[in-house]
């Protein structure tokens, strides 16, 4: 373990957590407000940040949006003690509910922007999957173009962009009744791409998820690894 | 409302409305039990959106105290938004329970918090969700029992026809008997709804409408109210805690994940109001005073730190400055609240009790919005409503906050008082214009930023158990004209005025003032599809008035006509603690324009201390 200094008055716990069911539905921004609650009552030795106002650090990566589960989230947590990464974990498990739990927790001195690559299940429900639309699914995500309107304030017109360069891999197959297509998508800050633009580009493209009944399609996205650049586990 | 999985593809619901977070439970700390092992299911419902319900102490305290019990599982429920609303009723999903999931209907006990009266719309918008008839006459044996309790219920005729059983006062002691009561009677067989509520209304705070019948006279007034049996009590006792020191407080708080209105620990410090302004009804039906002591709140404070994790404590009660050990508890706290890195906030202080050295203590008070609330232009007014704070306390107080570094405050009033006149209307504008002399008084490089100062405006609304409750209210005109007369004498640019909407205030008075004759319009506005009423954006003045006319229900009857001193008051069945004689009496110096001292100075005899409890103040 590093030794803390004045220049160095810190160390870095990394943790890796789950945030499923349920809690799909909370904003990133709930998410931060809520884990600083969380640390706060697991009593770790944590460091607060200089000035008016002294804050505990908490640095996240990729942020999730509303509606995507995920068993891959990582978060840093700035130290000013010596604790086991396994007690912290056991002290941050104890309080939080079953939809997150902290699955590893370690020391690094990696920088979080290594993560690069992000990959995602997407199950789509639709009461006509077959393996053909699995097929043109596959088949519309893998063109050169895959083209989507972007998010846009109501007074703008939304720009379209093409999101092929950011999909690393993909494929989808049929499970039951349910079309599965995993992917692996850029989550490089510059160059983040939010699944749901995926779930877009399907909805334009092979005219599933049209349905305005909600119990008769509807799917559902879950985060499950992530990457470097290089395509090695990122932790 | 979404855990249980026989309600199907819910999750492709949360996603096509508005913040779905409020939607789905699942918060560390909430209670969860095995609904098998319980013999009293509760639903807590709060007529009001999540966010605002979370952060209602009451509820907080009763389901803390409901769910110590092992026999009983309180769970929450609050009203969906409009968008959620119309997917449920799309899609068949009933309203249902936070914790479990479950829907309303496999609950016992069904109980509101009604905190203001502009919330019984979606109250009863959320009983139709749940499936459940409107009306307490209409309810089969297979219905729970709907509980209605909070500040709104000391004068609950206007929704008494669509409750079971009212609880008046506080409840930790009494919704743990009638829990009790029902429990029993399932267990021995002799439950049936009216028998269960024959037995209850022998509980002392609990009042069962049904069981009373009204007649009026020709004149429209109240003749009487007669129970309909002879063991049902003529009187309605409110309950009362006894001692706060001994009495159970959470120690810990349901964790939202969605931010809330008041997202932090808060603690009740006392009950109750020394002060006796006349307009205000909570100083009056939260007596006798009762105070915590410093001991037990810090005690309090630190364990709800360490099962929460909230980096603010704020203290709360109606007039916190009025707290005899304010001194020793922010002392106590303080010892390791910094450490800690939690802030404290008090949210009400008084303008004679704001001193420099809370300005050093206390974070909130340092750092956040600086608020008075004279309520009245002039000294003669101020001694009308018997708010005994002068022009001297204002000015030394907002002397004290400007040399402290602030340059901005709000001062609160209320037009419509009783005896008010253009000259004290004139004397808010006098009174704000005052203040920002006395902010160019300090020499100029220790004022980097101009002054603003905000007057904001509420109407007078005549509230029962107030020695007001017999004044009338203002015609809707009246408060226009008084409103714009205001407006005219405001010149200097920085003073920014604010004033409520007087419709709101109009409708507001007529249920606070109203009797059993107005259920026919708020059920026909429920019909409707009335919901949110004490939000802006869906309160409806022309609907409510459409309501009340179809009905023929009289609006100046309860509003400009004011009642009669001798005359049959809806809640005169109701026990409050303080007497008749009492506020008759205070009516009658306000219009001598003479003063009251506060309960601390001595006792006025108000008939409180009656109720018993461990007070503070009275003898
Ligand atoms: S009984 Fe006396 S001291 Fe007690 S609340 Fe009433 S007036 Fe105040």
């Amino acid at each position: 373990m590093v030794q803390l200094t004045p220049q160095h008055p810190y160390v870095t716990l990394r943790l890796k957590f789950k945030k499923v069911g349920s809690l799909q539905y909370i904003s990133h921004l709930d998410l931060v407000r809520t884990m600083s609650k969380i640390i706060t009552r697991a009593k770790l030795p944590l460091w607060y940040t200089e000035g008016f106002n002294p804050k505990p650090k908490m640095i996240f990566a990729a942020p999730l949006s509303i509606g995507t589960e995920s068993v891959c989230e990582f978060m840093d947590l700035r130290l000013v003690d010596d604790i086991s990464p396994e007690e912290a974990k056991a002290r941050l498990n104890a309080n939080m509910t079953d939809e997150m739990q902290v699955i590893d927790a370690y020391y690094t001195e990696d920088k979080l922007t290594e993560l690069k690559w992000l990959s995602y299940s997407i199950d789509i429900t639709t009461d006509n999957a077959s393996v053909e639309l699995a097929q043109s699914c596959e088949r519309a995500l893998l063109t050169d173009e895959v083209l989507v309107k972007k998010k846009a304030k109501p007074w703008e017109e939304a720009p379209t962009v093409n999101i092929r360069p950011l999909i690393k891999e993909i494929s989808a197959e049929l499970r039951g009744d349910v079309i599965h297509i995993d992917a692996v998508l850029s989550a490089d800050a510059s160059a983040f791409l939010n699944p749901e633009y995926v779930v877009k580009a399907l909805r334009s493209a092979c005219g599933i998820l049209s349905n305005p009944d909600l119990t008769k399609e509807y799917y559902s996205i879950m985060r499950t690894a992530a990457y470097k650049a290089d395509m090695s586990e990122f932790r | 409302m979404s855990h249980n999985p026989e309600t199907k593809n819910i999750s492709s619901v949360l996603k096509a409305v508005n913040k779905p977070g409020r939607y789905i439970g699942g918060e560390y700390n909430r209670v969860m039990k095995n609904k098998d092992e319980v013999k009293c299911r509760f639903a807590f419902c709060f007529p009001d959106t999540y966010e605002i319900g979370m952060s209602n102490l009451g509820v907080r305290i009763l389901y803390d105290v409901l769910n110590r019990d092992k026999d009983i599982w309180c769970e929450r429920v609050y009203a969906p938004w409009e968008d959620m609303k119309a997917k449920m009723e799309e899609y068949d999903i009933p309203l249902s329970a936070v914790e479990s999931g479950d829907p309303l209907s496999a609950f016992d006990l069904v109980a509101f918090s009604l905190q203001y009266e502009l919330c019984y719309t979606t109250a009863l918008q959320m009983l139709k969700l749940a499936g459940f008839p409107l009306r307490s006459k209409d309810r089969g044996e297979d219905v729970p029992i709907i509980v209605g309790g909070g500040p709104c219920v000391f004068n609950s005729e206007p929704v008494a026809d669509f409750f079971d059983l009212m609880n008046i006062g506080e409840g930790e002691e009494v919704l743990l008997e009638i829990c009790h009561l029902y429990n029993e009677m399932k267990d021995n067989g002799t439950y049936t709804r009216a028998a269960f509520l024959r037995a209850a209304s022998h509980i002392e705070g609990v009042y069962i409408p049904s069981l009373y019948d009204v007649s009026y006279n020709e004149d429209g007034t109240i003749k009487e109210y007669r129970p309909l049996y002879d063991d049902v009590p003529t009187k309605i006792k409110k309950r009362i805690v006894e001692d706060l020191d001994k009495a159970p407080y959470p120690d810990k708080l349901i964790m939202p994940y969605v931010e809330t209105v008041h997202d932090r620990i808060v603690l009740e410090v006392y009950r109750g109001c020394i002060r006796g302004c006349r307009f205000c009804q909570a100083g009056m039906v939260y007596r006798p005073i009762r105070e915590k002591s410093p001991e037990t709140l810090c005690k309090n404070a630190k364990c709800l730190y360490e099962n929460t994790g909230y980096d603010e404590i704020s203290l709360i009660s109606l007039s916190i400055s009025d707290y005899s050990e304010l001194r020793e508890l922010t002392d106590g706290l303080l010892s390791w609240t910094d450490n800690a890195h939690v802030s404290l906030s008090l949210p009400s202080l008084r303008i004679d009790s704001f001193s420099e050295e809370l300005m050093k203590k206390v974070s909130s008070v340092r750092t956040g919005g600086l608020t008075f609330a004279p309520e009245a232009g002039t000294q003669r007014l101020r001694d009308v409503i018997n708010k005994n704070v002068c022009e001297e306390d204002l000015m030394r107080a907002v002397g004290i906050a400007f040399r402290g570094g602030k340059s901005s405050v709000k001062l609160y009033f209320m037009n419509g008082l009783p005896t008010e006149t253009l000259e004290d209307i004139e004397g808010i504008a006098d009174l704000a214009g005052k203040v920002v002399k006395e902010y160019y008084k300090m020499p100029k490089q220790d004022r980097p930023r101009g002054v603003s100062v905000t007057i904001s405006v509420a109407c007078f609304v005549p509230k029962p158990f107030t020695p007001f409750q017999w004044e009338k209210q203002d015609s809707f005109e009246e408060l226009i004209k008084k409103q714009e007369h205001l407006k005219g004498c405001i010149t200097d640019k920085k003073i920014r005025y604010t004033y409520h909407d007087a419709k709101v205030s109009f409708v507001e008075a007529v249920l606070a003032r109203g009797d059993r004759r107005l259920s026919d319009a708020i059920e026909l506005l429920v019909n409707e599809g009335a919901m949110f009423d004490a939000w802006d954006e869906y309160f409806d003045y022309d609907k409510w008035m459409s309501a009340f006319e179809r009905t023929g229900v009289d609006t100046a009857f309860y509003t400009t006509r004011g009642f009669g001193l001798d005359e049959i008051l809806p809640w005169d069945m109701i026990d409050c603690g303080v007497t008749k004689e009492f506020l008759l009496r205070e009516r009658k110096k306000a219009y001598e324009g003479k003063t009251t001292p506060s309960c601390a100075e001595h006792c006025n005899g108000c008939g409180a201390n009656k109720l018993g409890g461990k007070n503070r103040w009275c003898n």
